[in-house]
């Protein structure tokens, strides 16, 4: 052994060990402060792995409606305390620390998750604890649980408006569909209810493809040839319904662009682009480009030029490392959730989750997207608004149709 | 009744002698400013107005329906202002005015979107002053050749003055013609649209086997057959050709991520988990380039990719180096430690990008040189940010192979990889090779980020997705040797492209990690193992 053992294995192991304490320590520590007087939320977004870019910002945003409403007085006379977590992009990890903000910090909710398979993961956690998850993306329904208050639409009010503006005579007609995806339970879930929902309209099963990618995967020079290849078959016009998700959608995009093919050839529908998947993109050869969300950063109306103000200022006083202009819908919904959890509980004059859950029928809230968004006793689902976005050439969308009120949620799909 | 007024109007103008219809310019602006419908009326008048209005209707028209395409046309009280290329000015009149702040911009549907398109594309060809521009139109109008006016061809040929475009604006011209009436010119119409031998090209053709002519006039028959015979030819090489070219372009991507290893563990068995994040230092060094080049010699900015080249490899070699002799000298005899220590390393390194730079996508300008690409033959197109990739991974090949081999530093890095205390023993500095080695595969992967660049988004996350991967190339190819890193990139690569239209990507990857599973129980050495005593 040389005399350098000891001493370097202190070192190595020393240094080792502060590196991993970083990303994976903060998880654990919650940052909590005993105040009397105070309620607590928890958030359950990534802000490291492949979801990071795009999960880390609702932690702020998060935030941001907590202090919002601290400033007008807390609820039920108590301020509002957020504790945030970063799972990693690691779905069990989701679980594990959901758990322990449940059991352990007893927040009074959660906030959290993006992708299906992470709220899958935290469904039993919250289901046992008997608490309450608030989930602000659009997602594939076939699932409401009563611990879990799903802010965003299931496909009824998402998916299907925006697959048949595109089925249309104002759309393109479109008769042919190429389904990309990442392999997992959103992407494979929200293809089976298209096909069933095509199938209902009588159109033939040789009338698409679908394709699935592991998560992450990067490299879609093939997938984009067979694209082509399938577009250029004849019979109809194609389209291609784009559910992959994280970096893979820049990625896909810059090689969809570059094979010379536009929007006005083939119209991608990303189900899950919002604009900051466009950031770093030279989006002028994607102009036209849809996506379908409950809400739009250009959509009009002085709720949004509020809501934008808000996280502009934000960003700036608290130096987030986040776009002060940008605005997706995720953010908007959980900013919506955490106004609704904070009518619910002053409705309700309790933090405890059976009496909160009780107080959330009946309860209406302006949303930034200029539609008021309602929640029935029927469900823990919240009704939202439809718009049909088309990529800009300045990195985002603009608002191509949106529906004439936020229809009725529908949980389970009729054609799954 | 408005509306029905308007189809006849349009109507009228479609029809229209071919003594330049008079244009209702006050109209056209206002079908612009009307719904979706009035728009694609708006979008077809303007179409005819490149076939067969007056010369001055169409210099009118031409920056209106460019500005429309790029939602630059906005419809106030007064009528419509346009932002074209000499600033503001009001659409009907061409005054310079400023749209009211009330204006309302007009947003094309997808299916208007491609109206327009050919109606830019056609005013283009007919009145832009640049041969590039008109150029491109006319690669645009050929999409959708067959549905435009025959007209429209004909009388941008007749005025075009350059002999090479006015050539290619015939040969579109009569491939459009493939449902003419003269049969003379269906065949010939074929034999244009058999040049271009594309699964497009087959769609066209393919349905005239039911067309009556078919059965009745065998020349015509024969005409179809071979044209199809051709065509099909052409997609098959094409589809090879795109085969081996993904393959290649995928195993470029796969050798840069892996060269830097295949020297640092070939040389010393370091396991080093960091190597994916050096390429996204590289990255961003990249990145940093162009920053400043934009801000302090912006004529250069687009020539950042090849400046930044010496700057990427500096900066990651000089982490390397820093790396190698604060920590990992201490490490040699024990590769699970200087696992865990380089495990370490990567996470701090991307937490601190994180932190510095934040997690979005980063901006990085896409020079002219990585844009686009060329269709070579059937449906094979030459796309420029891969072909960026792989000659920067062939003179990476190069250069490595050329230090390795011909440089006093590469005899005793070659030295030291065959046998290490021999090489001590006959007076090579083995630790100053140790940290030079290192250096060198890191600022390797340096230039792997930077290649990759164009290619893949970069952000704090983006080498985690490349270490696996290039483990797989390093231990395939055989530790430590250049052609081994080569032969196995390219065949994983190929392999990949093969298996992926077949099962999928999913199925793509498992398979090839079994195969290299299966292959490594059969020779645990890899491809090329160096002969010679191991340590």
């Amino acid at each position: 052994m040389s005399r350098f053992t000891r001493r370097s294995f202190l070192q190595t192991t020393g240094l080792a060990a502060a590196a991993l304490a970083s990303p994976l320590g903060a998880s654990s520590i919650i940052r909590s402060a005993q105040a009397a007087g105070t309620v607590k939320l928890g958030c359950l977004f990534s802000s490291s792995g492949t979801m990071a870019n795009i999960e880390g910002r609702l932690n702020h945003v998060v935030r941001m409606a907590a202090d919002e409403i601290n400033a007008k007085g807390g609820v039920n006379g108590r301020t509002i305390e957020v504790a945030v977590s970063d799972p990693a992009s690691d779905w069990p990890l989701y679980a594990q620390i959901g758990k322990q903000m449940l059991e352990q910090d007893k927040v009074a909710a959660l906030f959290g998750c993006w992708t299906s398979v992470s709220r899958k993961s935290v469904l039993p956690v919250v289901e046992q604890a008997n608490g309450l998850l608030f989930y602000p993306l659009h997602f594939e329904g076939d699932e409401n649980s009563k611990n879990v208050v799903y802010v965003n639409s299931p496909p009824a009010s998402s998916v299907l408006p925006a697959v048949d503006y595109l089925m249309s005579e104002d759309g393109v007609s479109a008769k042919r569909f190429f389904m990309l995806g990442s392999d997992y339970v959103w992407p494979r879930t929200i293809n089976k209810q298209l096909k069933g929902y095509w199938k209902s309209k009588g159109i033939s099963e040789s009338a698409w493809k679908e394709e699935y990618v592991p998560l992450g995967f990067s490299n879609f020079q093939t997938l984009v040839n067979q694209i082509r290849a399938f577009a250029d078959q004849g019979g109809g016009k194609p389209i291609v319904v784009l559910t992959v998700v994280g970096s893979s959608i820049p990625d896909f995009l810059r090689e969809f662009a570059n094979q010379g093919i536009k929007a006005t050839d083939v119209p991608v529908l990303g189900l899950d682009m919002v604009e900051a998947d466009l950031e770093g993109l030279n989006t002028e050869p994607l102009v036209g480009h849809l996506n379908c969300w409950a809400y739009l950063q250009n959509a009009k109306g002085d709720a949004n030029a509020k809501f934008l103000k808000q996280w502009a200022d934000y960003v700036k006083t608290k130096n987030v490392p986040f776009k002060a202009d940008v605005a997706i819908d995720p953010m908007v919904s959980a900013y919506d959730a955490v106004h609704l959890w904070a009518m619910a509980a002053a409705k309700a004059n309790s933090f405890d989750v059976p009496e909160v859950r009780k107080a959330f029928a009946g309860l209406s809230f302006d949303c930034p997207s200029g539609y008021k968004i309602q929640m029935t006793a029927e469900n823990n689902y919240a009704s939202r608004g439809v718009f049909i976005g088309s990529v800009n050439e300045k990195q985002g969308f603009d608002v191509l149709w949106q529906s004439k009120d936020a229809p009725k949620p529908v949980p389970f799909s009729p054609y799954s | 009744m408005r509306r029905l007024f308007l189809i006849l109007l349009f109507l009228s103008a479609a029809v229209g002698s071919s003594t330049a219809a008079e244009l209702d310019r006050a109209e056209l602006i206002d079908r612009l400013c009307g719904d979706a419908a009035a728009l694609g009326e708006a979008g077809r008048s303007l179409m005819g107005v490149a076939a067969e209005g007056s010369t001055a209707d169409r210099a009118w028209a031409a920056p209106i329906a460019r500005a429309m395409m790029d939602r630059k046309l906005t419809c106030d009280g007064a009528g419509a202002v346009a932002i074209t290329a000499d600033g503001s000015r009001d659409a009907l009149s061409g005054a310079p005015r400023t749209a009211a702040e009330s204006g309302r911009s007009p947003l094309l549907s997808l299916k208007n979107r491609s109206v327009f398109e050919m109606a830019d594309a056609a005013l283009a060809l007919r009145s832009s002053s640049d041969l590039g521009r008109r150029a491109a139109a006319l690669r645009t109008l050929e999409r959708q050749a067959v549905t435009l006016p025959e007209l429209l061809f004909e009388s941008a040929a007749a005025e075009e003055s350059d002999p090479v475009l006015r050539a290619q604006i015939s040969a579109v011209a009569e491939a459009a013609a493939l449902n003419s009436v003269d049969p003379a010119k269906r065949i010939a119409a074929l034999q244009r649209i058999a040049a271009t031998p594309d699964r497009r090209a087959l769609a066209k053709v393919g349905p005239l086997t039911k067309d009556p002519a078919y059965a009745a006039d065998p020349a015509f028959k024969g005409a179809v057959d071979a044209t199809v015979r051709k065509i099909e030819r052409g997609i098959k090489i094409g589809d090879v050709l795109a085969t081996l070219y993904n393959g290649l372009s995928f195993a470029s991507i796969l050798f840069m991520a892996a060269i830097g290893l295949a020297v640092i563990f070939g040389l010393m068995g370091v396991i080093n988990l960091a190597q994916g994040e050096l390429i996204m230092i590289g990255a961003y060094a990249t990145w940093l380039v162009q920053e400043a080049l934009q801000r302090f010699a912006p004529a250069l900015t687009e020539y950042y990719l090849i400046i930044a080249a010496p700057v990427a490899f500096l900066v990651t070699a000089t982490i390397g180096i820093a790396l190698e002799a604060v920590l990992l000298r201490h490490l040699y005899r024990r590769p699970l430690m200087s696992l865990l220590a380089t495990w370490a390393v990567s996470l701090f390194l991307i937490n601190i990008v994180r932190v510095t730079f934040g997690t979005q996508n980063l901006n990085l300008v896409t020079p002219f040189y990585v844009t686009g690409g060329v269709p070579v033959i059937g449906d094979f197109i030459f796309t420029w940010n891969r072909m960026f990739a792989i000659a920067f991974a062939a003179v990476t090949l190069g250069l490595t192979w050329s230090l390795i081999r011909l440089t006093p530093l590469g005899l005793n890095i070659r030295a030291v990889t065959q046998n290490r205390t021999m090489a001590g023993c006959i007076g090579i500095p083995v630790r100053r090779v140790d940290m030079l080695a290192f250096g060198l595969g890191s600022g390797l992967a340096g230039l792997a980020g930077l290649a990759l660049a164009p290619i893949y988004s970069v952000n704090p996350q983006m080498g985690q997705n490349f270490i696996i991967d290039s483990f797989m190339v390093v231990v395939l190819g055989g530790v430590g040797t250049i052609v081994g890193t080569v032969v196995a990139a390219l065949g994983i690569g190929q392999v990949n492209v093969l298996i992926e239209p077949l099962w999928g990507a999913v199925a793509a990857k498992v398979i090839v990690l079994l195969m290299i599973i299966a292959f490594l129980q059969w020779r645990p050495e890899g491809l090329f193992a160096i002969k010679g005593r191991r340590k």
